[in-house]
């Protein structure tokens, strides 16, 4: 029998279409089970309704959300009609949660031990244990000095650490079922190997039924027993993980599958699809198949009346017509054109950028009566990005990649060593004995036409106060008056509406505040602003680790035409490793400052030298999942000892 | 999603935008008409009030209002001890109110304002010194301080408009500062720095647009507070001369005779209150408005 049973759940909320107040439903004919001890993954992209299903259960829904239809049993209780007490009373005890972000989950005035005792009393656990219960626990997660992590707070410990903690906590008093929302989205790629590592050991061990709710069908394919796939509030497609993946039926998991680059050699462009989800306001009147407008394989019916989640036999299911034929891979003519785009520039390539031994060193906390402490954030490395190539830097949270774009982009000055651009003449030495620091209030170091920065966070990026077509053509503000360049209007207009169209926005899109745009649309805006006075050079930092897959997938097809039509070449940072492998011709591996190893990207990634990126390289899930996912030992260490690893 | 015409970068659109909004949040709306119309009664004073707000007639002091039994229809609002209109001088005294207010909180507005800017936008250094200057500022009692102030500038509304504006900038400094660093710390002011933007063009363009609604929201509030530090100050007969008439010097005259007649005591704090409301309301509503996040969806 299962422990939890979503039967025929429908979630409504009123909205408001064109003046009218409308029932919207934000997830419609939800039939999901649980089974005890097993492991379910939800899986969707942002949008989808995935944590609804989490505060659906938990009763903890937003303002206006009313379930209208079906019912959530329990253990054979129906969750809805219990009184109100009895349902909080279960929350902790028999349902736990693991929170997305690590260090807002836990309450940073307090120390570990008064949130975890705490936590303790509540789950019944008499105070005499609490001290020996809890480290157990936290030796079950793999934190090695339970009782010094018992002491310390929050701030004082990695993301990883957290998520660990928090994960221990969910498991205390041993509830029957968890839910974990995107538990590793915050981490990098060894940590979230480890995390992941972590929380199935644990499942296994309690023998939990665990929800696991992320937007990466790899991930989930490689740790739960059963998927199911949601798309615009509805389950799309349900199996056993290896199916799913291996062969999935429905053409939306086929097309999230192909859309997320993998960690082979690429051969094709990443299948994107045209337009977005379908959102609150269009659920009140969309009528049909909900992903039929964007569908590959859409046949007229499939927008004139609903499609339910049709029983395909071995407990898959699909809400797919069975007349429609499994999605096929995109015509192969295009891969040809693909490996052209994707090639590596010719030896010949002048250098757009050289850096010679380059480091970087920021001062420490002033001690009195002690030398100033330098924090060394990059030892001394030589690099150089000839023009169309495309280099990505990879490592860690810590490992100073960032450091190193916001070097190559101007923004700091290098302590030691010389940064030289192709075009300028001006190259920026290093200040002689000044310890350098962030460039605020400085005249910026690199010429903008050499090179640009597109930033992480469209949201921050972007002045929320200007227009799409003032935002893209900010540049030219800052172009003196009479310097040859068309500063008027009408050319800024010009301007913007050609830059759009190169980033495939529709032109109306001009007069929009970035709040009237889409995550990935304003990361495309963020991109037009840098291509503004076409540089050389463009420091992409990990602009697209924020986006869902889909919508990734058009970025990085972007970049790539991008890189064919005006022959730019980029610096592209990023903590994921097959965007890189996907998008790039070199790599370089930063660990802790240093370069440990670099070269052309399909050699790295297929016969890794150093022990670091082999680490890096198997932390992530195989496309496949009939390949066993086989990362690193669970132990708190974040990388294996490079000092042994270089003798 | 409406699509706007780039050209016609709307005037329209944009006033019509306003007035969805005036008529979405009603307390705008009633705090905007009440501030409108104390503007129309400080305007036309002389032509609305009933008598020379400073004629005395000596003969009839401390008449009630028009409606009680002894009152005089002359004398609508009734007369004070020396047998002065109290609603002519009430219709007079929105004006020194209002000046006062708008000219204090513009003044408070422009020097805490600019040192905060400053301070979130240069850091360091900058930041610590005005830091400091603002917290040694506000360690003498504001109320205090203005004394001092006005006993050393002397009399006059245009002192009381300085002495207001040396008190308050401080709280304009602190706030605005909270939230000029926040902004300091996005993307966008560095990615204007790194076009080659000018520290002036950065501050006034990128930042000083997202400081706007806190800003007005802060002046609008600043008039109320101003218009109460006037009345404090004309109370205890720090603040104008005794030929102008300010609500602060009726409650003064008004102390002595309110066991007998109490409408010269009320009508001034009517006037106080009520102003005090409508901007306190203007400035709550206007928040809500000016956030282009918020007026920009449909």
């Amino acid at each position: 029998m299962s422990l939890l049973s979503l039967q025929n759940l429908t979630l409504t909320v009123n909205v408001d279409v064109s003046g009218q107040r409308l029932p919207a439903a934000v997830l419609r004919g939800i039939d999901l089970d649980v089974p005890e001890g097993r492991m379910l993954g939800l899986v969707g992209e942002s949008g989808a309704g995935k944590s609804m299903v989490g505060r659906m259960v938990a009763g903890n829904l937003p303002p206006g959300f009313t379930i209208t239809q079906g019912a959530i049993y329990f253990r054979g209780t129906d969750l809805n009609h219990l009184p109100p007490a009895q349902r909080r009373a279960m929350l902790g005890r028999q349902i736990a949660f693991i929170p997305q972000e690590p260090l807002s989950g836990l309450n940073p005035a307090l120390t570990v031990r008064q949130q975890l005792f705490e936590h303790l009393r509540h789950v019944g656990i008499p105070a005499a244990r609490h001290e020996s219960y809890a480290c157990d626990r936290l030796h079950e997660v793999g934190l090695a000095d339970a009782a010094g992590m018992l002491a310390r707070y929050p701030h004082q410990m990695s993301g990883g650490q957290c998520q660990r903690i928090l994960i221990a906590m969910a498991f205390c008093g041993d509830p029957a079922l968890i839910f974990a929302d995107e538990p590793t989205t915050a981490l990098d790629v060894i940590t979230q190997a480890q995390i992941m590592r972590v929380l199935a050991e644990q499942q296994r061990r309690h023998q939990t039924s665990v929800v696991l709710v992320t937007h990466d069908l790899r991930l989930a394919a490689h740790v739960c027993d059963s998927i199911a796939v949601l798309y615009a509030g509805e389950v799309v497609e349900f199996g056993s993980a290896r199916q799913v993946l291996d062969e999935p039926l429905h053409p939306y998991t086929r097309s999230l599958k192909e859309s997320a680059p993998g960690m082979a050699a690429p051969t094709q462009a990443l299948r994107t699809l045209p337009d977005f989800m379908p959102g609150l306001r269009d659920f009140a009147t969309l009528r049909g198949c909900r992903f039929a407008s964007r569908c590959p394989s859409r046949q007229e019916v499939c927008g004139q009346r609903d499609i339910a989640l049709l029983d395909r036999g071995g407990e898959r299911a699909a809400r797919c017509l069975p007349s429609i034929p499994p999605l096929r891979a995109p015509a192969d003519e295009d891969g040809t054109a693909f490996l052209v785009m994707r090639a590596m520039p010719p030896s010949s390539a002048e250098p757009v950028v050289t850096l010679s031994d380059v480091a970087l060193r920021y001062p420490g906390r002033a001690r009195l009566f002690k030398a100033r402490p330098q924090l060394q954030i990059l030892q001394p490395l030589s690099l150089s990005v000839a023009q169309g190539e495309f280099l990505g830097i990879v490592g860690e949270s810590g490992s100073g990649k960032t450091s190193l774009a916001r070097l190559i982009a101007g923004m700091v000055p290098p302590s030691a060593g010389r940064i030289a651009y192709a075009t300028s003449e001006r190259a920026t030495d290093a200040p002689s004995a000044k310890p350098s620091r962030p460039a605020t209030g400085r005249a910026p170091l690199a010429d903008p036409h050499d090179v640009q920065l597109v930033f992480q966070n469209p949201d921050s990026a972007l002045n929320p106060r200007r227009t799409v077509g003032s935002l893209v053509t900010q540049i030219l503000e800052a172009a003196p008056a009479g310097a040859g360049a068309d500063t008027g209007r009408s050319a800024r207009l010009e301007a913007a509406l050609r830059l759009l169209a190169s980033v495939g926005l529709p032109p109306e899109a001009v007069d929009r505040l970035p709040s009237q745009l889409s995550g990935g649309q304003k990361q495309r805006v963020n991109i037009a602003r840098a291509l503004c006075v076409t540089p050389r050079l463009i420091v992409a930092d990990e602009i697209v680790s924020g986006l869902d897959v889909s919508v990734q997938a058009l970025i990085l097809n972007l970049l790539l035409r991008l890189k064919q039509e005006l022959g730019i070449a980029l610096v592209f940072v990023s903590h994921d490793l097959a965007v890189v492998r996907y998008l790039c011709t070199r790599v370089l591996v930063l660990h802790q400052g240093n370069v440990v190893e670099q070269g052309p990207v399909d050699e790295v990634f297929e016969r890794p030298r150093h022990a670091y990126t082999r680490a890096l390289i198997a932390a992530v899930p195989p496309d496949s999942a009939s390949r066993a996912w086989t990362p690193l030992p669970v132990g708190d260490t974040p990388a294996p000892n490079l000092a042994q690893a270089a003798a | 999603m409406t699509t706007l015409n780039f050209h016609a970068a709307p005037v329209a659109a944009r006033l019509s935008g306003w007035w969805v909004a005036l008529r979405a949040s009603p307390k705008a709306a009633l705090g905007g008409a009440i501030v409108l119309a104390l503007l129309a009664v400080a305007l036309f004073a002389p032509a609305i009030a009933p008598n020379d707000p400073l004629a005395q007639d000596l003969l009839s002091p401390l008449l009630p209002p028009a409606w009680a039994a002894d009152g005089l229809s002359q004398y609508p609002l009734g007369t004070d001890s020396l047998g002065r209109c109290v609603l002519s001088r009430l219709i007079f005294g929105t004006r020194v109110a209002l000046w006062v207010g708008l000219c204090a909180a513009m003044g408070a507005m422009l020097v805490g304002c600019t040192l905060a800017l400053v301070a979130a936008y240069f850091g360091g250094r900058v930041d610590k010194a005005i830091g400091y200057l603002v917290d040694l500022w506000m360690s003498f009692p504001p109320v205090v301080l203005s004394l001092i102030l006005m006993v050393g500038l002397g009399t006059g509304v245009g002192n009381v408009i300085l002495a207001i504006v040396l008190v308050d900038w401080t709280r304009f400094c602190r706030v605005v500062r909270a939230d000029a660093l926040k902004i300091r710390r996005n993307d966008y002011v560095t990615a204007a720095r790194l076009m080659g933007f000018g520290h002036m063009r950065v501050m006034l363009r990128e930042m000083l647009p997202g400081l706007v609604p806190l800003i007005l929201t802060l002046f609008s509030l600043q008039i109320g507070i101003a218009i109460i530090v006037e009345a404090i100050l004309s109370f205890v007969g720090l603040s104008v001369p005794a030929d102008v008439v300010a609500w602060g010097v009726m409650i003064a005259d008004a102390r002595g005779t309110m066991q007998e007649a109490i409408w010269t005591l009320i009508a001034p704090v009517t006037g106080i209150v009520l102003t005090v409301f409508g901007f306190n309301l203007l400035s709550d509503g206007m928040r809500q408005m000016l956030d282009p996040r918020k007026r920009g969806r449909n």
